[in-house]
Formats: structure tokens, sequence, C-alpha cells
């Protein structure tokens, strides 16, 4: 159990480093916040899952179960209101040629 | 906005108070009498003051589906997850980000609420904005796109809501 969720908890640490590269990388805010997403999905999850696993079962791993729950159906909300702000502010998505 | 006034139900007050108490009780992790009987009043008092607007009455048939809809979106989202790791691990950063639009035939709110969210939730493809069943998405490259063109979440959602009255 020990191992396994060490193993969970290295998969979401990668997954974060991966996005957090990606916001550094990726040209603008729409695809930036596409690494963002990534972080909520994978790497949060991981690293909640490998974090339940630690402890025995009981309370925490409810409340862990909450928070996964809550992650999930708020992060589409932020990330979808993130931008169409930039879209209505006028934004125009990044373009290969013009870089 | 579209509001409607409706008489409370007796189901929407005991389910919502019960879902919040139980989220108490996990929060306060006390179980004494006066903890548990204040989380009952908070809970009871929060439901009745927003038991006018929300438009909530369970249907078990519908949530039952929506959660068996679930781990097939689980499985998207990790599949391109991994698909945008690939990309932003990738020393030519393959990316052609652009903004499509999505005309969609679901004919209700909440299918184009869950539709939207399943779009955005998923690495690669973001809801920009909705209007109807019309909305504009931002997607990284063509893969993502093509799986967004390729209409299989969106005939998903709507085996969900088939039994339900549009009201889109």
């Amino acid at each position: 159990m020990e191992i396994l969720s060490i193993i969970f908890i290295v998969g979401g640490l990668f997954f974060l480093i991966v996005a957090a590269i990606g916001v550094i990388r990726l040209p603008d805010v729409f695809s930036r916040s596409h690494a963002v997403s990534l972080t909520d999905s994978l790497g949060a999850f991981l690293m909640l899952v490998g974090i339940a696993l630690h402890d025995e079962l009981g309370k925490n791993t409810l409340k862990i179960l909450v928070v996964l729950a809550l992650l999930y159906i708020l992060n589409p909300v932020i990330a979808h209101a993130t931008i169409r702000a930039a879209v209505r502010a006028g934004l125009k998505p990044w373009k290969k040629e013009n870089s | 906005m579209l509001t409607r006034s409706r008489p409370i139900s007796s189901e929407f007050l005991f389910f919502k108070t019960m879902t919040l108490f139980v989220f108490w009780v996990l929060l306060s992790a006390s179980f004494d009498w006066i903890h548990l009987a204040l989380g009952l009043a908070c809970s009871f008092g929060v439901t009745w003051l927003n038991s006018g607007h929300s438009p909530f009455i369970p249907k078990f048939g519908l949530w039952l589906r929506i959660f068996l809809y679930l781990p097939w979106l689980f499985y998207k989202i990790v599949q391109s997850s991994l698909h945008l790791t690939k990309l932003i691990l990738d020393p030519a950063l393959p990316i052609e980000p652009q903004l499509i639009s999505v005309e969609s035939k679901l004919n209700h709110h909440a299918a184009i609420v869950l539709f939207g969210n399943s779009i955005t939730l998923t690495p690669g493809t973001i809801t920009a904005e909705v209007d109807h069943n019309k909305l504009i998405v931002h997607a990284i490259d063509n893969v993502s796109r093509e799986d967004l063109e390729s209409k299989q979440m969106e005939s998903k959602i709507a085996e969900i809501f088939k039994d339900e009255k549009p009201d889109l």
C-alpha cells in the first residue's frame, strides 16, 4: 500500500511538472489554460489518490474524495470563465505564421 | 434569465438538507448532540432559503445514467491528458490552436451544461462561449478538434437525456 501510494504521488508530480513546463512553453492564454487543466485532471487526481491510499481508510479518505469531486466540478467552471473573459476581451488565438 | 416559481417539493427539501448535513458531519467530525443539531438546523435553513430558485428535482434514472457516463469521461480525460503531455514535451511543440464553433443537437439546458463541462474537463479543448446549442471551443491541435468533431461525446450525452422533455 505504501509503495502504491508513492507511485501515485510520483505520477501526480510528473503531470504537475509537465503542466508547469507547458505553462512556460505554450504561447498564449488559451493554450496555457490547456496546460493548467492538465494539472487538475491528472496531476491533482493522482496526488490525491496517493494521499488517500497512504493512510488507512477512514474519515480522511472520505474528505479527500469530497475534495476530488469538488475539484472536478469547479475546475472546468474556472477554466471556462477565464477563457470566456479572454475571448470577450478580444484576444485572438496564437497562430504559427505570425510568431 | 429564466426563473420559475414553483411549489417547494418535499423531496427537494429532504435530499438537499441531507446532502448538506452529510457534508457538515464530514467537516465538523464531532458527534455530540449540540453540533449535530446545529448542523441539521443550518442545512435546513440554507435549503429553505435556496428553495425558490433551484429547479432541482431528483430523477434517479437520469442521475444513474450520468453516473455511468463518468467512467467513460474519465477514460477520455486520461487519453487526452497523455496526448497533451506528449505535445508539451515535444521539442518542436506541434500545436495548432484554433477556435472552432460546434453546433450540437442537444436540446436540454442540463445536457448543454454537461457537454460544455465535459469539453472543458478534457485537456486540449476548452469551451469559450455558449449560446443556446452553439458552443465556441478552443482546441489545441487537430487531434483534439477531430475528437470533438467525431460527435462521440455529444451522442453519449444525447443518450443520457433521451427521455427528458426538451427545454431549449
